[in-house]
């Protein structure tokens, strides 16, 4: 096991780090979510951050995104600390990405083309027929351009994650954060959306970073693999290394075992003892 | 003996916490005046909130008109001033009546219904998706209702004051038999344009900034569960309210303390 990401594999990382994290804390209320995460992402790359449900995968995504404001610490993007900017200096950060979000987040006022050419009517000057035309190729990409005058309301969760894909990538960002983008999808959109997400980032370069805990799916795809557990970097390595990593918690996780040092049920008091327990002393 | 004191402070903090999240985000809101390229945004916003709620405004006027006509009249009557019913509703509607009644009927058509449509949007994270976009949603979805709301209140007022006039015209002169002459030149000769009719749309443009800023604040700062959208509905008719009858008594002081 690594003990900081200063150890990471020299192959994988190269001196082109697009996303850099160092020493970050973050709690809610008395709940400490990140007790000093470090996480280089480099450019062009796959990188998934994997871990057990409720372990922050989605905070620490709305913490590169700027979303949220870290205890201690610091994210940095191409250099740039995404905390220290202004507003409008973020604001201009964000055009450089693209967010699928686990519910799709789709604009409910507008139809699934309006949605996937809200990006590029606000920040490009592009005519009204180029607009349409990289919707529909973008729409066609994920399988849905004859879904295109549909409004979201009548989208299935998957076809709506579909829709959000294309309008994440629709200004060709340079960095795509996904959050669980294979959670709810049938069999042929789960192949399709792993082939996608895999193709998107070859051809056009982009740099991706996928929570997740669909093992199988992200490890196909995932060129180096973060596990993130109790509020730090539990181990990260390529998938190859981290399917023989021995660590008992490491173990468990990957081969999805029931039984490991990682609990499966939340804290509770002595089951026998719940059941028999007279009225009185009942929680 | 300790704790009713810390829980004192802590809900003073809070709401001196939630004071100055509205205020900074009125003073961001506010700064997304319509661009050339929002105008289509706002417009829209004008339709939702001011055309929509024309209805029930108009509707709620000329009842209100018509019971100041019934009341007006009984009342005059006795003293043999029928002819002053004119003056009566006209002032009762332009001072006090039209402003208050169409802020409370707003707060509760546009007021409540911005809160849900905004906190539905953060429910369903199409707000930080649009962060995430690039895209500020203080400026692409608070603003343009924010100053939609500003706008359409005093016009919803005007509009409230005359079909009121005119449904106090229709039961004091066409029912219960008042002189037409009378009933308009009396209203004429004793509404002042600016201490009755400008202090009217004065007191209207403050409960519009007012009911509109803690629909939308409402909306943007609630929990994004079915029951913090539930809650924030019922604070936003409940604060506007208050805020309106609240607000009605400080500049009704200020327009109209002097004359007494």
């Amino acid at each position: 096991m690594f003990d900081n990401y200063r150890d990471v594999d020299e192959r994988y990382v190269t001196d082109t780090t697009l996303v850099d994290v160092e020493g970050l804390h973050f709690s809610r209320g008395e709940n400490d979510i990140f007790r000093g995460v470090d996480l280089r992402i480099p450019k062009g790359k796959i990188t998934a951050v994997m871990g057990p449900s409720g372990t922050g995968k989605t905070t620490l995504l709305k913490l590169i995104g700027g979303q949220l404001v870290p205890d201690a610490g610091r994210v940095c993007i191409d250099g740039e600390d995404v905390h220290g900017l202004s507003r409008r200096a973020l604001f201009r950060m964000r055009r450089r990405m693209g967010m699928l979000f686990q519910s799709g987040a789709l604009f409910s006022d507008l139809s699934v083309f309006e949605n996937v050419a809200f990006p590029l009517r606000v920040h490009t000057d592009l005519p009204e027929a180029m607009v349409r035309d990289i919707v529909l190729m973008k729409l066609q990409a994920v399988g849905l351009r004859g879904a295109h005058d549909l409004p979201p309301a009548e989208l299935s969760g998957g076809m709506a994650r579909r829709v959000a894909l294309a309008r994440a990538v629709a200004l060709d960002p340079e960095l795509v954060l996904y959050d669980e983008p294979f959670v709810g999808q049938d069999p042929i959109s789960m192949g399709v959306l792993v082939q996608l997400i895999k193709t998107v980032n070859q051809a056009l370069g982009l740099t991706a970073v996928i929570v997740s805990h669909d093992i199988k799916e992200t490890l196909s795809i995932a060129d180096y693999v973060y596990i993130i557990a109790d509020g730090q970097v539990m181990a990260h390595g390529t998938p190859q290394t981290l399917d023989v990593n021995r660590d008992a918690r490491v173990k468990q996780f990957v081969h999805g075992e029931p039984d490991g040092p990682v609990p499966f049920h939340y804290p509770a008091p002595d089951f026998y003892r719940d059941i028999l327990a007279t009225k009185g002393e009942r929680p | 003996m300790i704790r009713p004191i810390a829980s004192l402070g802590r809900g003073t903090l809070d709401a001196l916490s939630a004071l100055g999240r509205a205020a900074m985000f009125l003073a961001q809101s506010v700064l997304g005046i319509p661009s050339r390229e929002g105008w289509h945004l706002w417009l829209r916003q004008m339709h939702f909130i001011g055309v929509m709620s024309l209805a029930i405004v108009l509707v709620s006027g000329l009842f209100i008109g018509m019971v100041l006509g019934l009341q007006g009249y009984t009342i005059l009557v006795d003293f043999g001033a029928e002819d002053a019913l004119g003056q009566m509703v006209a002032l009762s509607l332009l001072r006090e009546l039209a402003p208050v009644v169409a802020a409370l009927l707003f707060a509760g058509r546009a007021g409540s219904a911005l809160t849900a449509e905004i906190g539905l949007m953060k429910a369903t994270e199409q707000l930080t998706s649009m962060e995430m976009i690039g895209v500020d949603p203080l400026r692409r979805i608070v603003a343009p209702r924010l100053w939609a709301g500003f706008i359409s209140m005093p016009l919803l007022t005007v509009g409230f004051s005359v079909v009121g006039i005119w449904g106090g015209y229709l039961v004091g002169v066409q029912w219960l038999g008042v002189f037409d002459g009378s009933y308009w030149s009396n209203m004429q000769s004793s509404v002042a344009f600016v201490d009755d009719i400008l202090n009217g749309m004065l007191k209207s443009v403050v409960f519009g900034l007012v009911v509109t800023w803690i629909a939308v604040f409402q909306g943007y700062d609630l929990i994004p569960t079915s029951e913090g959208i539930s809650r924030a509905t019922t604070r936003t008719v409940v604060y506007s309210s208050l805020a309106v009858l609240g607000l009605d008594f400080v500049l009704t002081a200020l327009m109209f303390g002097e004359l007494g």
